[in-house]
């Protein structure tokens, strides 16, 4: 047990930090050309992508052909503190770098990763993930979005929901159901679908805030056809990739999490003296032990962060990571709500417009009340916290399932 | 940041909880609750003193073991998880750090002689019923005289008060220039046992009436600012290690509902299958991770003395105290009719659990302590 590491990976930090400062995008450059979408590649993007690729700094645990460097996992942890930590957005399409391009690397064919993964990783393409329907949220192996195996293509029908960044995308990494006779778990591939084909229809989702730049979409297929090897690994073993494909996205997640946290509180720390000299002295104790809790559950996400990581790192249980999204998820929710409600009436008046939530550079004039409601989005996306409970319950408490 | 522990920690965890589960079973436990403890509370304290724990962070210049805060907390989650009624707490965890603290060598060589050599009991007495472990409202009087120091006054919730050799006692000097600690032999002062909800953690009130300190027993004399400060960082170490044992304690609770969960059937179906039942089992897990996460940090700001150290034991205290609330709370709750009665072992650990939460600080005070490091309160 230590607060520090290795004086090797120290170094690592540096070299990356040094690196950063040379070659990041400015705030500037990522202002006047905002990300409008989860989907979308604005210029500065694309070459901010193409050079973390060229340099491995993109993925560094990957190896150099993959846009990475062989890192350490502990050395993989400093540089997403030190990426959050400088404010950048290490991707303005997340879902394509974090889940469809690993899983297409872990699964696709040979073709698929040059035509598909390695163009996500160069900055060229960007991918969108089709997984929730209407009918298919929380219980996703229920979805029904069909699709026909006609000779050598496929030729699918059905309709998906909250896709982020679908109407910027390149493509979609799409779940459907390829089986109707088998049981539910057993009948779902995952097809690669260019959203320019035929049959494609994208309509935007305006969200609770921000309306003007909605990431949300519903997507529509209507006799899209696709040819036979854009299926994705083996027919009807599209569920072992869900698992696979989430896993990816919650392994590290929380590193990001805890720096927000860590950046949200130290700003409510920083404005709350001078709010609660307004309000009674009866009132500002009440607040300030909510600050208080705000703070310490800030400091648990990085120690509980920490020691599930030191445990992964030992061979320990990946389920654990359930925990840091239900609990990292919620403290985030709380730390908003607790400093609009110290911000007092204030907090009401509506923020200038932002850039997207998902590329957003922290923004100091986004209204709390605004985060509260934004933050939404990590409590119900991804797995939504009950989905979350019921994971750690079965699978890491051994309970049986109801 | 790194919570695994190194292949000796694991070790001295695996002995401890090994030698806890021999030799203090809940037996023993509740042979402490019904009275019959007997010889089995010196014999308990002597398994630990021929073990070496209370030298455990002592430097090996002094005689110890010379390991840090870090392995004397281990033990403290472990003894929170044995509920041992045995003076660990009292005198490894508050009386040998703050004579390490505060203390010159000559008097560290007799007062953790006592202890190492001879396996005397050593406790240290801050707390009072007006103002808790709050040491700036301390109330008990320290005043100069020509041949030492007298102190007047009551301390309060005094571990192992009645059974301790030396109680190390801190008081406000008359003329208010500041906190001091004195070396008290227990003949010196009137210790009453307290009657509690836990017996297994006996406390006492000690009762100071011109009891005269001479100079060689006066640790920190009122006025020394590096002297209080050690005094405080004593203090700091004794209160981790409490929230160190109360997630040791809430640990047992949460596994025993865990289980009851697993075997218990109702509607022909295990409690734990049901979602009422199995999310807030997963809230008592995240409430615990969080506390012992906490613990942990707590316990490496002080083993590596980094300067988060006291707004760390606050936020690990305050952890703990809102972890215990509700694993006690559920944990009986979900126990059911069982959990209710005398018979069943469960009540040792609620009522440790609970108690740790009033004890050195309550969570209320803890959050109120880091709203003032934050710089929100006053």
């Amino acid at each position: 047990m230590r607060l520090t590491f290795d004086d090797s990976v120290e170094r690592f930090r540096a070299e990356f930090v040094a690196w950063l400062a040379d070659n990041r995008p400015s705030e500037e450059e990522i202002r006047a050309d905002p990300a409008l979408s989860s989907g979308h590649l604005p210029v500065w993007a694309k070459r901010w992508t193409r050079r973390m690729f060229d340099d491995g700094w993109l993925v560094p645990g990957w190896p150099p052909e993959r846009g990475g460097r062989n890192a350490s996992p502990t050395e993989q942890l400093v540089y997403l503190e030190e990426m959050e930590r400088a404010r950048v957005p290490r991707t303005t399409n997340p879902q394509g770098l974090g889940i469809v391009a690993p899983s297409l690397l872990d699964y696709g064919s040979q073709e698929q990763i040059e035509n598909y993964a390695l163009p996500i990783l160069r900055g060229e393409k960007s991918a969108c993930l089709g997984m929730s329907e209407p009918g298919a949220g929380s219980d996703l192996a229920s979805l029904s979005t069909r699709a026909v195996l006609d000779g050598d293509r496929f030729v699918i029908n059905g309709q998906k929901v909250w896709t982020s960044g679908a109407r910027h995308s390149d493509f979609c990494f799409l779940f459907c159901r390829t089986d109707p006779e088998a049981p539910k778990h057993k009948g779902i591939s995952v097809i690669l679908v260019d959203m320019e084909t035929p049959g494609m229809t994208v309509r935007p989702l305006p969200e609770i805030v921000a309306p003007e730049y909605p990431d949300l979409n519903e997507v529509f297929l209507t006799d899209v056809v696709v040819p036979k090897q854009n299926l994705v690994g083996t027919l009807n073993d599209g569920w072992a990739m869900a698992n696979g494909s989430l896993a990816h996205e919650r392994g590290m997640v929380w590193v990001s999490s805890s720096i927000v946290l860590d950046d949200d509180i130290s700003r409510l720390v920083r404005d709350a003296p001078s709010w609660l000299g307004r309000v009674s002295e009866a009132e500002r104790h009440a607040l300030a032990e909510r600050i208080a809790d705000a703070y310490i559950d800030t400091a648990a996400a990085r120690c509980m962060g920490y020691r599930g990581f030191g445990k992964l790192l030992r061979g320990g249980s990946a389920p654990e990571q359930a925990l840091m999204k239900a609990f990292a998820s919620e403290a985030r929710r709380n730390l908003a709500m607790v400093a609009a409600e110290v911000q007092g009436p204030e907090v009401l008046e509506a923020s200038p417009p932002a850039v997207h939530a998902t590329t957003l550079v922290p923004d100091e004039n986004t209204s709390w009340i605004e985060q509260y409601f934004r933050t939404f989005a990590l409590t119900i996306s991804a797995g939504a916290s009950e989905i979350q409970r019921n994971i750690i319950a079965e699978r890491v408490l051994g309970l049986p399932r109801s | 940041m790194d919570f695994e522990l190194s292949e000796e920690q694991e070790q001295l965890r695996d002995s401890v909880r090994s030698v806890l589960e021999r030799e203090c079973p809940p037996a023993v436990v509740r042979a402490a609750y019904e009275g019959r403890l007997d010889g089995e509370h010196d014999r308990l304290w002597r398994v630990i003193c021929e073990l070496d724990w209370p030298a455990i962070a002592v430097p090996e210049s002094m005689g110890g073991l010379g390991m840090g805060f870090a392995e004397l907390a281990l033990i403290a989650e472990e003894m929170g998880r044995a509920v041992v009624p045995a003076p660990f707490m009292s005198t490894v965890a508050q009386f040998v750090p703050m004579v390490l603290e505060t203390s010159l060598p000559e008097q560290q060589k007799i007062l953790l002689g006592t202890v190492l050599d001879q396996g005397a009991i050593g406790t240290v007495a801050i707390a009072e019923k007006g103002s808790g472990w709050d040491m700036s409202r301390m109330s008990t009087e320290a005043r100069r005289t020509r041949d030492g120091w007298v102190l007047n006054g009551t301390k309060s919730f005094v571990f192992d008060g009645a059974d301790a050799t030396t109680i190390l006692v801190v008081a406000r000097a008359s003329d208010d220039e500041g906190i001091g600690a004195f070396a008290v032999p227990s003949d010196a002062v009137t210790s009453t046992a307290v009657k509690l909800l836990d017996p297994s953690q006996p406390l006492a009130d000690v009762e100071l009436r011109n009891v005269l300190v001479p100079d060689d027993a006066v640790l920190v004399e009122p006025g020394d600012q590096k002297g209080a400060a050690g005094i405080r960082r004593a203090l700091e170490q004794a209160t981790a290690a409490v929230a160190m044992s109360m997630t040791g304690t809430c640990r047992v609770i949460f596994d025993s509902t865990l289980q009851y969960a697993k075997d218990r059937e109702q509607f022909g179906k295990p409690i734990g299958s049901f979602q009422a039942i199995k999310h807030r089992l997963v809230n008592m897990l995240i409430a615990l991770e969080r506390a012992s996460s906490l613990a942990y940090f707590a316990a490496l700001t002080i083993a590596e003395d980094d300067p988060r150290r006291s707004i760390a034991v606050s936020m690990a205290k305050a952890a703990a105290g809102d972890c215990q609330r509700l694993i006690v709370q559920d944990g009986l709750q979900f126990h059911g009719g069982i959990g209710y009665m005398w018979e069943q072992d469960l009540h040792f650990y609620l009522k440790r659990a609970k108690s740790g939460d009033l004890l050195f600080g309550s969570a209320a005070a803890h959050k109120a302590n880091v709203a003032r490091a934050l710089g929100l309160a006053a």
